[in-house]
This record gives C-alpha cells, structure tokens and sequence, in this order.
C-alpha cells in the first residue's frame, strides 16, 4: 500500500509491514487480508440457489467472495434465469452465497437504490436516539423487539415500499 | 431573478467548482456533499467534459463498488479527488481518526479508510472544511492519517497531494517550496483578521495582498439553485434539502 508511510498508523498497526517489491526493488507497506467470518449483503433479486443481483455501487460481490460465511437479504426471490444484472448492478455467483434471506424492504431505513430512497424521517429519528443510552434503548424496544416480524416492522415505520 | 443572499456553502460550492479544470477526472467519496455540488457546477459551467465520479451517486457508471475508484486512483486515472478532517495541519497532514492521545483519546472517529493512499496517488487533492477554526486547522494534527507530501520517510513514489483547500471562509493553497499551507483568497465578505484569527498556524501573508474571490456569478448561482440542486436531491438528499429546501 502507497500512503501508509509518513502516517501514524505505521506506529498503532503493528500488523502492518514493508516488503521488498521483487521488480522494482523498493520497500512497500503490506497490510493482511481482512476475511470476514460473516458477511451479509442486501441484493435487490436473489433465486433460492444463492445467485443475486446487486447495486454497483457497493462491495457486495467483494464481501461476499472475501467471507468464510455469506447471507444475502434480497427484496426478491426469483427463478435463477430471472436473477440477471441490470444497469448499475452486478451479479454475485451462487458458489459465493451461504444462505438467502427474503425480506422486502430489508435495508430500511437506509435505501436500496432503484427500489426505494433513504427515509431521511426515520435516520433523523434513530440520530436523535442514539445520542443518549436511555433515547437509544427506548429506539431499539420500539421499533427493533417489540415488532413480531419484519412486515411489523415496515408497518410501524410507515414503509410506503416499491416505487415510493 | 435570483435571490442574492448566498449562503456560506454556497460560496464553498462554487470556490471547490472554479478550482476544478476541464476534462479532469473528479472523484468525491463519503459525505462529501460540496466537493459533489462542486464537481457537479464545474460540469455545468466551465467544465462540460469533466469526468465525475461521485460516490453513492445512483446516476454514476460504475461496474464493481469503491474499489473501482481506488484501483483508478492507483493508475493514475484520478485527476482530482477531496478529503477533510477533524484536524488539518499546516503541513497539509489530516486526521480522521481521534482527538488526543490514540490510546486514550478524547473522540475516537471513525477512521481513514482509503484517504492516504488517495492522498498519494490521486492527481491532486482538495482538502475541505465545513468548519474554519482553531480546533480544525491546528499547527500540527493528533494523529496524521494521510499526509500531503513524503519527507523523511523511504515511500517508494507518490504521485500528488494537496493542492488547496476551501472553508466557509477562504481557499489557501498548498506552497511546494515551503512545503506549508498559505492563504490564497478570502470568500466574499470574509476578513481577513476572522481567517488569521480562526486558523492555528502562519499563513503566509506577510507582504501579500490576499485578494477577495470574485462572487458567485448570477450563472453560477442559477444553475446552482436548480439543475445542481436536483442532482444532489438524488445524490445528499439531506444536505439539499438543508440547503436549498
């Protein structure tokens, strides 16, 4: 890695260490692989073999080729030859998906671009409880444990779904 | 006829914007809402054939996540990218990781991510501020997470590093001889005493004539207050919304 020298991190990472570049015969800093034992990624479509589709703009396919473990929460469930990228979307190999989660709606109150927006309501709200442990826990009974399930969950929170 | 009352961002926006050369590559990455409104006016202004690349932009084109944009940087592919921090330093260095001693500090932050390989192997780096004071540009920061220039240490190359910096209150600029960060101009209706007196470190203004950046201009501030506005509706929804309603 470029950039590690000259900073602090060479005096708190003590797992960071240089290298001698074989071609070039310059010193290098090196720093270990990062393998996730889980990784759970949020896919706009998925078929029950473990294939997805998911936005480009993220890691997904990274994380999920990098973890010993991966899930994957998909909006959708289709048949495996519906699974098939879209515009600024990639698909991630079932070899590479442990298991797949359906829950629409998944990634509230963050968005799932091309499905739904951010609910910038609901991220005030949660920053507004997170500032305190008492507002946090009072957060966390009400919209996390006292909903049965996750359509409980999208009721409560007022999830207006596709297209909103 | 639009409204001349201009908000301190604003004025960011555009200085960030008029910084920012024709055909270049811009990269922005996490919450960076002026860099994006920057590189966004500078496409609609003086710059038809930049290239923007601002992260979590749903109109962008690219194929496989963040490490895209860090491969690019590594190729030289990244003319222009921005970074900031919770202190910034007279050597350009930035901290994004705590306040006080690492061990035990007084505010821990999230972290670096990418930002030293970024600061090395982009083009150039713009730094940014939302805030100009002495707890932000400190003679030297706490912890250094990237830094503007090699000195004294065995880096094997580095392609760029800082070249300027915007705040509410002025754009200062990287001096490579020096190796320290000066001021360039004042944003319109700044002082210059409110800059010396909010900034931790020497400036550089002794026997200079520190000019006052020409005002938006009524193109700017148009295409700013719509077409740049509904981009960034997309792009920082919050942010737009705080700005422009």
């Amino acid at each position: 890695m470029i950039g590690f020298l000259g900073s602090d991190y060479m005096k708190i990472r003590d797992d960071l260490r240089t290298v001698r570049d074989p071609y070039s015969g310059k010193e290098y800093v090196v720093v270990p692989p990062i393998i996730p034992d889980v990784a759970v990624v949020h896919a706009l479509k998925g078929d029950r073999f473990g294939g997805l589709t998911t936005v480009s703009s993220r890691e997904d396919r990274l994380l999920a080729m990098a973890a010993r473990t991966t899930i994957a929460v998909v909006e959708e469930i289709l048949e495996p030859d519906e699974v098939l990228p879209g515009l600024q979307e990639v698909y991630v190999a079932p070899l590479h998906v442990d298991a797949v989660v359906q829950a629409s709606g998944g990634a509230h109150p963050t968005a799932c671009p091309g499905r739904y927006p951010v609910d910038g309501e609901h991220i005030r709200t949660y920053l507004a409880a997170a500032k305190d442990e008492a507002a946090f826990r009072g957060y966390l009974d009400h919209y996390i444990f006292e909903p049965e399930d996750h359509s409980a969950y999208l009721r409560k929170v007022g999830f207006a779904g596709y297209g909103k | 006829m639009v409204s001349k009352e201009i908000h301190p961002l604003e004025m960011m926006i555009v200085a960030v914007s008029r910084l920012l050369r024709n055909g270049e590559t811009v990269a922005t990455g996490t919450l960076s809402p002026v860099p994006a409104a920057g590189c966004l006016l500078a496409c609609r202004t003086h710059g038809p054939d930049i290239v923007p690349l601002i992260y979590g932009d749903p109109d962008s084109r690219i194929s496989d996540g963040l490490y895209e944009l860090f491969g690019l940087a590594q190729r030289g592919k990244v003319d222009v990218f921005f970074l900031s921090g919770i202190q910034i330093d007279q050597c350009g260095s930035i901290n994004l990781s705590a306040i006080g001693d690492y061990a035990k500090p007084d505010l821990r932050l999230p972290g670096g991510a990418g930002s030293n390989m970024l600061y090395a192997l982009s083009g150039r780096t713009i730094l940014f501020s939302m805030n100009h004071d002495r707890r932000v540009f400190v003679p030297r920061v706490d912890f250094v997470n990237a830094a503007a220039f090699d000195e004294g240490v065995p880096s094997p190359w580095r392609r760029g590093g800082m070249s300027h910096a915007v705040t509410p209150l002025c754009v200062m600029r990287f001096d490579g001889e020096r190796k320290r960060i000066v001021l360039e101009s004042l944003l319109p209706g700044v002082s210059l005493g409110s800059v010396v007196g909010n900034t931790g470190f020497d400036l550089g203004i002794e026997g200079r004539d520190i000019p006052e950046m020409a005002p938006p201009a009524d193109l700017e501030l148009a295409l700013l207050r719509t077409e740049v506005r509904d981009r960034m509706k997309r792009i920082y929804r919050l942010f737009a919304e705080m700005l422009w309603g």
